[in-house]
């Protein structure tokens, strides 16, 4: 695939990753993928134009909205879709679901469940980065609720205090679940970083993926020169429920409207010329993805007990 | 006999827990490059007890490294470190504080192998001390092994000497992929202990994350974790020089992965198990190590199990009340001659001093 630029080449990746997650949408009433997902539909450019601004040998650690970035860090798609299958195939030879997608291969070192949990991973890979002098800069990816739990307080202190080469960021869509940001925030997100001395921007538009490459890929210029851990925050907004493939507009906790302003700004329903152009490609390729899932294999029993210790 | 306390005739061959802990750390230091030390005052003047005392000064602090108070955050820094390539030992002067990263260690570090698959590994060593006596109270006191244990994907091991040190810490540092918790007694630093030359040989495929019997005997089994070993060993010492008592110990060392072989070849020898174990006996070592036997050898036993532990209440301070908290050398014996000999009245001369009672008395605090 040629692309005509930047923007191009981040558009395919962010429309590949919403037509995979529609599929995914489409999929799911069938029951062959038996794994609660948790969508980044409308969430894609931050993914894109973030992993876009790295190095391949740049790690990513993620959450369980972990589709995205697995995509856009270049996880295999076949092996995704078998995971959430279930199928011996998956990246996770089945063992991990939707939340857990790992492709290590391409350094995204996996997703937990656990709000904020990976957090801290990724201040520890940029610890052994720096002492081995590997060059990797460590890309830490969570919402804005996990900027509550007190392990993101306790890894931007030490990544400060080190001078780690980790880069954080906040996909902040104003909702943790179905709380509101300002039902549970007294700070504001970048302010908050500066006090512990890390350097934070935001990108006010998450929509834009050349914006979030071009603050992304300035930070982690920073970064990587031994500037110690930087922080970006993206606003962005979350189409679809918490959990699940249904969309809760009625369920009271948000306007429709909220979602509309975003949705006349998001490239991936605007631009319908490379929409047009590129779905029956990607689809043709999600078509092998899910075909591939279907026809692997269930893990074997043994595999119940393999790689427990 | 494996074990003893210090004599003076074999210095060479006699080492305290706190030098086993320290050779053991240091080395690991010193032979492998990717080992980093972390945890709350590693480099200070106290050294965690000592046992990682003058390291950063010869390792530097980036490898032996203070670290701030934020035991979730540490550890989870600690789980991704492992996973690119370092082989971090954290310390925690109390167990109480390992709870604080319990997130961490139970949802992440445990799981990490399998939830993907076997893509990660976290190879590193959780280093836990167990505080006991003058005062220590209701924090500074448990003993959380079954906490640990119960989750699949950690190895727990209580090393309850010196030679358990150096057989188990250089295997796991260069041998073992996982996540390790070790539970170290304070009480148990000062203690000399007899080493075997043969605990120095270190071999790749003879895993020490198991059980060990370290007394032979035919008319009871003892199955003892950390201190109560000791505390067992002396009791059947006593019931031998007393009635000629038989009694066999067996170290379960690993909590986590017990040798039930051996325990159940035990039990079916001698007809009789006492569970002896540091903690609470509900839901733990004690209730574990019965389940083995139920399951698997109901009819070995010719008497009901006999479990010693702590007393079912949180730590109290006071010294009257902590002495029944925890089971005496006394206690130990008399509850071991009732069940070797059959009888509540079994006429057999107790022992007067507490248990490590010249132990206690040394052991003043603070830290």
């Amino acid at each position: 695939m040629s692309f005509a630029g930047l923007y191009e080449r981040l558009f395919y990746q962010a429309l590949r990753i919403r037509l995979v997650e529609e599929r995914v949408v489409a999929l799911y009433p069938s029951d062959r993928i038996q794994s609660p997902v948790h969508l980044s539909i409308g969430q894609e450019a931050v993914a894109v134009g973030a992993c876009g601004a790295l190095a391949p040998a740049d790690l990513v650690f993620g959450s369980y909205r972990g589709h995205a970035f697995y995509l856009a860090k270049g996880g295999d798609l076949r092996a995704m879709f078998a995971e959430l299958y279930g199928k011996a195939t998956g990246c996770g030879g089945g063992k991990a679901g939707s939340m857990h997608l790992a492709a290590p291969e391409v350094g995204f070192m996996g997703s937990s469940a656990v709000v904020a949990s990976t957090i801290p991973h990724a201040v520890g890979a940029a610890l052994a980065a720096k002492r081995r002098g590997t060059g990797q800069i460590v890309l830490a990816v969570f919402g804005d609720g996990a900027t509550e739990e007190g392990v993101y307080h306790e890894s931007l202190n030490f990544a400060a205090l080190h001078r780690l080469p980790v880069l954080f960021l906040c996909e902040n869509n104003g909702l943790a679940v179905h709380s509101r940001i300002e039902a549970r925030e007294s700070y504001g997100i970048v302010r908050h970083a500066r006090a512990y001395g890390v350097p934070a921007s935001t990108c006010a538009d998450g929509a834009d993926f050349v914006a979030v490459h071009a603050v992304v890929a300035h930070a982690a210029a920073r970064v990587r020169d031994g500037g110690g851990p930087r922080l970006v925050e993206c606003r962005t907004q979350r189409y679809m429920e918490h959990v699940g493939v249904g969309r809760d507009f009625d369920a009271g906790y948000r306007a429709r409207a909220e979602c509309d302003g975003w949705r006349a700004r998001d490239p991936l329903l605007q631009d319908t010329a490379l929409v047009g152009r590129w779905t029956p490609v990607i689809e043709r390729e999600i078509d092998d993805a899910v075909a591939f899932a279907e026809a692997s294999p269930w893990p074997e029993p043994a595999e119940l007990l393999t790689d427990v210790a | 006999m494996a074990l003893a306390y210090r004599t003076r005739e074999e210095p060479a061959a006699v080492w305290t827990y706190r030098e086993a802990l320290h050779h053991t750390m240091r080395e690991a230091l010193a032979r492998h490059p990717h080992v980093l030390i972390l945890g709350q005052g590693v480099d200070d003047h106290k050294g965690t007890f000592g046992s990682t005392l003058g390291l950063a000064r010869e390792f530097g602090a980036e490898r032996v490294m203070d670290t701030p108070l934020a035991e979730d955050g540490m550890t989870g820094i600690a789980i991704g470190a492992a996973l690119q390539g370092l082989y971090p030992i954290q310390t925690h002067i109390r167990v109480d504080f390992a709870l604080l990263a319990m997130n961490q260690i139970v949802n992440l570090a445990a799981k990490y192998r399998y939830m993907f698959g076997g893509r990660f590994a976290v190879p590193m060593l959780i280093r836990m001390v167990i505080g006991r006596s003058w005062g220590q109270g209701a924090q500074h006191s448990q003993s959380l092994q079954a906490l640990f244990a119960h989750v699949p994907g950690l190895a727990v091991v209580m090393p309850a000497t010196a030679e358990s040190i150096l057989r188990i810490y250089p295997w796991v540092v260069e041998h073992y992929r996982g996540p390790v918790v070790s539970l170290e007694h304070r009480l148990l630093y000062d203690v000399g202990f007899h080493v075997r030359p043969e605990a120095w040989q270190v071999d790749p495929d003879a895993s020490p994350l198991t059980s060990r019997r370290v007394r032979a005997g035919r008319d009871v089994t003892v199955v003892a974790t950390s201190i109560m070993v000791l505390e067992a060993l002396q009791a059947a010492e006593h019931l031998e020089q007393a009635a000629g008592l038989s009694v066999e110990v067996i170290d379960l060392g690993c909590v986590s992965h017990p040798d039930a072989e051996l325990i159940l070849a035990s039990v079916a020898g001698t007809g009789k198990l006492m569970v002896a174990d540091t903690s609470w006996r509900a839901y733990g070592v004690c209730a574990e190590v019965c389940r083995l036997v139920c399951e698997r050898a109901p009819r070995a036993l010719t008497a009901p199990v006999v479990t010693l532990g702590m007393a079912p209440a949180p730590c109290p301070t006071a010294k009257p009340l902590e002495d029944l908290f925890y089971p005496s050398l006394r206690r130990t014996t008399d509850a071991l001659a009732r069940l070797a000999t059959g009888r509540e009245r079994h006429g057999i001369p107790l022992p007067e001093e507490a248990s490590m009672a010249d132990v206690y008395k040394r052991f003043k605090g603070p830290f």
